[in-house]
This record gives C-alpha cells, sequence and structure tokens, in this order.
C-alpha cells in the first residue's frame, strides 16, 4: 500500500483526468472496439487459435498492463485490479483514497445484467470524471460520500457477497474500490474465463479449521469461485487453494468462526 | 488443431435497439437477466451523433460467444423475436 499512488500529485503528473474522461464516456464499448482490427467478440474463439491466439494473448497482457507514455484510454490500457479483503479495503478508504469519494452504478452489471446497483466506490480525479456522465449517477443523487460511509458501504456490499477488488486506472494511480461479482466484472471474466491477468487474486487465501468447521455448508454458496467444497465423507468443507481469490466474503456466512485468512506466501506454489 | 467454432448468436438491430426500433435494450434488458453465462452485452453504438456524455442510442451484441451453451432461453425471452441462435 503505497499512499503516493493514491495522490492528486501523481494524478496530476500522470494528466489522469483526460485519460479517465475519454475511458469512462465510451466505457461499455470495449469489448465491441476493434483493436489493430480485432474486437474482443468471440475473444475465447480468438485465444485458442494456434500461433494468432498466442499472439493475442500476448498483446493483450502487454496492453493491460501498459506502462508507456501513450496509453489509449478508450480500450483502458493500463487498468487492472487486485481482489483485496474487506480489512485492506477499509484501510485504504478509511486512510489513502483521495477525496472527493463517490458511489456510483457498476458499469461492469448494467453491461451484462442491465441493472443499475450503486456499489462501485471511486475516489480521487475519477469522482469528477463521472459526476459529469449522467448514467453512472445513482438516481437519488446521493452519491458524495464521507469516509466513514464509504467504510460502512463496502461493508454492506461484502457482507452481501460481493468481492471487494481495488483498480489501477491507470497503472500506478490507484483510483476505485469496486464490489464485484462472477461473471459480470470484465475483470474476472477475463481472468476466469480466458485466463488474463486483469485481476490478480489477493495476497491471502482463506484456511478451514476442521475442528471449528461444522459442515454447514453455507460458506459454500458464498463463494464467487466455486473455491469451496462440502466433502461429505469428512462432514466439512474444505477450500480449493488453486480457486480461492482470497477475498474472505465466505468468512460472513460461518457460524462458528472457522475462516480464517492466511497468507498465500505460505503457499510458494499458488499464483497470484 | 483447430478450436471449436462458438455459436452464432444474432441480434436484429431493425427490431431492438438502434433508436429506430420498438425496443430500447435499456428499458427491456429481459435477454441480459435470462443469459445464465452472460455472453451478451449492452452497450451505446458508435454513431457519431451520440451525445459522448450522455449517449442514448444502445444496443445489444453477444460477445463471450465460446461459452455461449445454445440454452435458446435469450431467444424465448425476447419479446419481439430479435434473437437468434445458430
Amino acid at each position: 500500500m503505497n499512499a503516493k499512488n493514491y495522490s492528486n500529485e501523481l494524478a496530476k503528473e500522470m494528466n489522469i483526468a483526460e485519460y479517465e474522461t475519454e475511458q469512462w464516456r465510451a466505457f461499455e464499448q470495449v469489448y465491441i472496439r476493434k483493436i489493430m482490427g480485432i474486437s474482443s467478440i468471440d475473444v475465447g474463439y480468438k485465444l485458442q487459435l494456434p500461433i494468432i491466439g498466442r499472439v493475442l494473448r500476448w498483446n493483450a497482457e502487454k496492453m493491460i498492463h501498459s506502462e508507456s507514455k501513450n496509453r489509449n484510454a478508450v480500450r483502458a490500457d493500463g487498468h487492472f485490479g487486485q481482489v483485496i479483503p474487506l480489512e485492506d479495503a477499509k484501510i485504504i478508504l478509511g486512510n489513502l483514497a483521495a477525496e472527493p469519494i463517490i458511489e456510483n452504478y457498476c458499469m461492469c452489471r448494467w453491461m451484462q445484467r442491465g441493472v443499475k446497483e450503486a456499489c462501485c466506490i471511486n475516489f480521487g480525479v475519477l469522482s469528477g470524471v463521472i459526476e459529469k456522465l449522467p448514467r453512472f449517477i445513482p438516481k437519488n443523487n446521493v452519491y458524495r460520500l464521507d469516509r466513514d460511509e464509504a467504510i460502512k458501504r463496502i461493508e454492506q456490499h461484502n457482507r452481501k457477497g460481493y468481492v471487494a477488488s481495488v483498480w489501477f486506472q491507470p497503472v500506478p494511480y490507484i483510483n476505485a474500490i469496486c464490489s464485484c461479482e462472477n461473471p459480470e466484472c470484465g475483470g474476472l471474466r477475463l481472468r476466469q474465463d480466458f485466463g488474463l491477468n486483469s485481476v490478480y487474486k489477493a495476497e491471502y487465501v482463506a484456511a478451514i479449521d476442521p475442528d471449528k468447521c461444522q459442515g454447514c455448508k453455507s460458506c459454500v454458496s458464498m463463494c464467487q469461485f466455486s473455491a469451496l467444497r462440502y466433502i461429505p465423507s469428512q462432514e466439512r468443507v474444505m477450500v480449493d487453494l488453486r480457486k480461492c481469490f482470497g477475498c474472505g466474503v465466505c468468512r460472513h456466512a460461518c457460524k462458528n468462526d472457522s475462516i480464517q485468512m492466511v497468507p498465500r506466501e505460505q503457499f510458494p506454489g499458488l499464483q497470484y | 488443431m483447430m478450436p471449436k467454432k462458438s455459436p452464432k448468436v444474432i441480434v436484429d438491430y431493425s427490431k431492438c435497439g438502434d433508436g429506430g426500433s420498438k425496443v430500447d435494450p435499456r428499458d427491456c434488458g429481459k435477454c441480459l437477466r435470462a443469459c445464465d453465462p452472460a455472453i451478451l452485452l449492452m452497450h451505446e453504438t458508435m454513431d457519431i451523433r451520440q451525445d459522448p456524455y450522455d449517449p442514448q442510442i444502445w444496443r445489444i451484441t453477444a460477445v463471450w460467444l465460446n461459452l455461449c451453451t445454445r440454452c435458446m432461453k435469450c431467444v424465448q425471452v425476447c419479446p419481439v423475436g430479435a434473437i437468434a441462435v445458430t
């Protein structure tokens, strides 16, 4: 957690306002826009093609993680994120996030399900950009939050089952904490269905205490990543660590306090 | 080896979206919610007449085609019969 990555100075230096205005005005077009003659339509097929697929994957990863000076905003160059547990989201919103903080409609769910749900918490320069775009502004027009309200809201979303994630836009400037679901979230979609590193897993994984777990299965229904499963012969739930994103949402369902988050680095075989 | 071809999901824009038809996908959105793998995407068109800050012309495009299971729920749920899956 580097405070500089949230600062207004960095935003000014990188000319973030211009990038984000361009990116957000055309946000829903990102998957239909042709990039070097190729759009994301049927990208699953395209990525599986011999040779061409590997070139596409290489190029997509290069775009997602681009740190070059002339990044293209409409294709969201340098825009990727990481899943974080609730505790880290609270620290960011309570201390690091640049004001003003706003809560606007989630554009991924709008694109994918046609629903408007205010659950994306944005801050810093991005707040001013989104305020000019009526389709993202909640109907009741209450969207400016102070730090305590933002923390309260992220906790509500997290308990509901949404996964907290923090986003570069573009790297290294951080200005959003989303509450995502799978597969509607554009970032989780690219990672889960197409193996692109648009979202990284959290620095933690869930660990279930076998003595405390009573096998009630409540946590299984909370997991967005199908990482939890009930093992009948053991009468308890086990975590598939390779699938676990470390979001910690399963803990809200556990009545026996049997799920703890442990550092991912304890398991050298796991990916981020 | 060549990968398996994805299903084709075609939306008839004379029936849905693009401003001129009977249905605005922003008001309807039934297909978006019917699709379990959420392969359909609602987006503003690239029409140059659009207000860049508040676009009013929207359409539906099937994007994640390889995840389509041809369950036909979108075809059944569409009130104007605008979707065809092959």
